[in-house]
């Protein structure tokens, strides 16, 4: 992603959004954005036409989307950190699925360490890459496999401060 | 037509939901083989690519390629000079056969691969490059006399084949990190700081663990590549591409 400033915001840097950082001695290395799907999102608002399949939108279905590690760390577990760090999130919270728009490349990567990937359409070119849309499961087994892979013994994930859980942030509709 | 790639969809999507109540290789080869049969393919390979100290039998998944080719490949080690192999290499993106480069006069092991192949049916091919995690890599190449490929039909067979090599990949694997065995996460990071001039003790200060553990983890990574020092093992696994700078 460039950004001059150091900074890149969309619209759906907002308070919906829920960040996962890779945090190591006080420097960010990675991190990824969660997006509620029941709202407009990006898979429902710009990439609607990859989902020849239908867009999985649910208050337990979250929009992953913003994933990044820093160069120097793309060798190594950050990655498997991360997205052991995703599993163990949605876990938590209830949350039964993620839906990503990604490289065809990251497929493979996705499946070895244990992901269940369910393709919503075809892949399709964006900016000359073959990308695709799909869905991810969020299962123990796939955080047990991917923990493996990271690594790790401890939990993959460091909550600082409370949270509200997440399907309650759910806008009542005033009955 | 949008009903024509309609259809190339509802055969990938319907392939790829099959694949996982498929409960051996053959089961596996005979649905890729009954699906790429509609876009012109008749022969498919699915392999790992081998280190230099593998052979191309070692790391072979699944095949469907006529018996006498598979012998003169394993043979002349034809693997090493593959154009098409090449070329999974260095790129992440599926192409054509005759998109991979070679020079005919300068590599002619190059050129009697490819007219060999021809020798064999295979006449054009397509071919899926797959890089996984932690240096593992393999490609999906399939071929034909005449293939039906097009910016239509192409996205269904890259999607077919990524889920059919997973699926390959998990019948033949039980254990799922077949590829990551060679290294250890933990051990790559460590080579990895070693290749940019830190000590073992700067590594260990950097990762918060011991400089014995890190010693360990250099001395393990050592064995597994059968280097004699930290130098030559940085240099293989570069070489291996089990790291990257």
């Amino acid at each position: 992603m460039n950004c001059a400033d150091g900074q890149e915001i969309d619209v759906y840097d907002n308070e919906s959004a829920i960040y996962l950082l890779a945090i190591d001695r006080g420097r960010v290395v990675g991190g990824q954005r969660l997006y509620p799907t029941h709202a407009p999102h990006m898979l429902s608002e710009v990439f609607g036409h990859m989902t020849q399949r239908g867009i999985p939108r649910a208050q337990h279905i979250l929009e992953w989307t913003r994933y990044f590690v820093v160069k120097e760390r793309r060798v190594g577990r950050t990655d498997c950190r991360l997205l052991a760090a995703l599993q163990q999130f949605c876990l938590e919270e209830g949350v039964t699925g993620v839906t990503a728009v990604v490289e065809m490349w990251w497929l493979p990567r996705w499946h070895q360490v244990g992901f269940k990937v369910r393709p919503l359409g075809l892949p399709t070119l964006i900016e000359d890459q073959p990308c695709i849309a799909a869905e991810i499961e969020i299962s123990e087994a796939s955080l047990d496999q991917v923990r493996k892979l990271a690594g790790l013994h401890a939990p993959a994930l460091v909550r600082n401060g409370r949270m509200r859980p997440l399907i309650d942030r759910v806008p009542h509709v005033a009955a | 037509m949008a009903g024509q790639s309609f259809d190339y969809a509802t055969e990938a999507f319907d392939m790829i939901d099959l694949l996982d109540s498929l409960a051996s290789p053959e089961e596996v080869v005979d649905a890729v083989a009954r699906s790429f049969t509609l876009f012109g393919f008749e022969t498919f390979i699915i392999t790992g690519l081998p280190h230099p100290r593998e052979s191309f039998e070692q790391v072979v998944l699944l095949r469907k390629w006529p018996i006498g080719w598979f012998e003169i490949y394993a043979k002349y080690d034809y693997i090493r000079s593959d154009p098409i192999i090449r070329l999974c290499k260095t790129t992440t993106r599926p192409f054509e056969w005759s998109e991979a480069p070679y020079d005919r006069a300068e590599e002619p092991k190059a050129a009697e691969v490819m007219d060999r192949a021809v020798d064999f049916g295979m006449r054009e091919g397509f071919c899926l490059p797959i890089h996984g995690i932690n240096g593992y890599e393999a490609c999906f190449s399939m071929s034909g006399a005449h293939l039906d490929l097009s910016p239509r039909t192409k996205p269904a067979v890259h999607l077919m084949a990524m889920y059919a090599f997973e699926r390959a990949r998990q019948l033949l694997a039980p254990n799922p990190q077949s590829g990551a065995k060679i290294l250890t996460p933990r051990e790559c990071e460590i080579l990895v700081w070693a290749a940019n001039g830190k000590s073992a003790a700067d590594t260990g200060d950097i990762l918060g663990i011991t400089e014995r553990t890190v010693t360990a983890h250099i001395a393990s990574a050592c064995q597994k590549l059968e280097a004699v020092n930290k130098t030559q093992a940085v240099a293989r696994a570069l070489q291996y591409k089990l790291i990257g700078l």
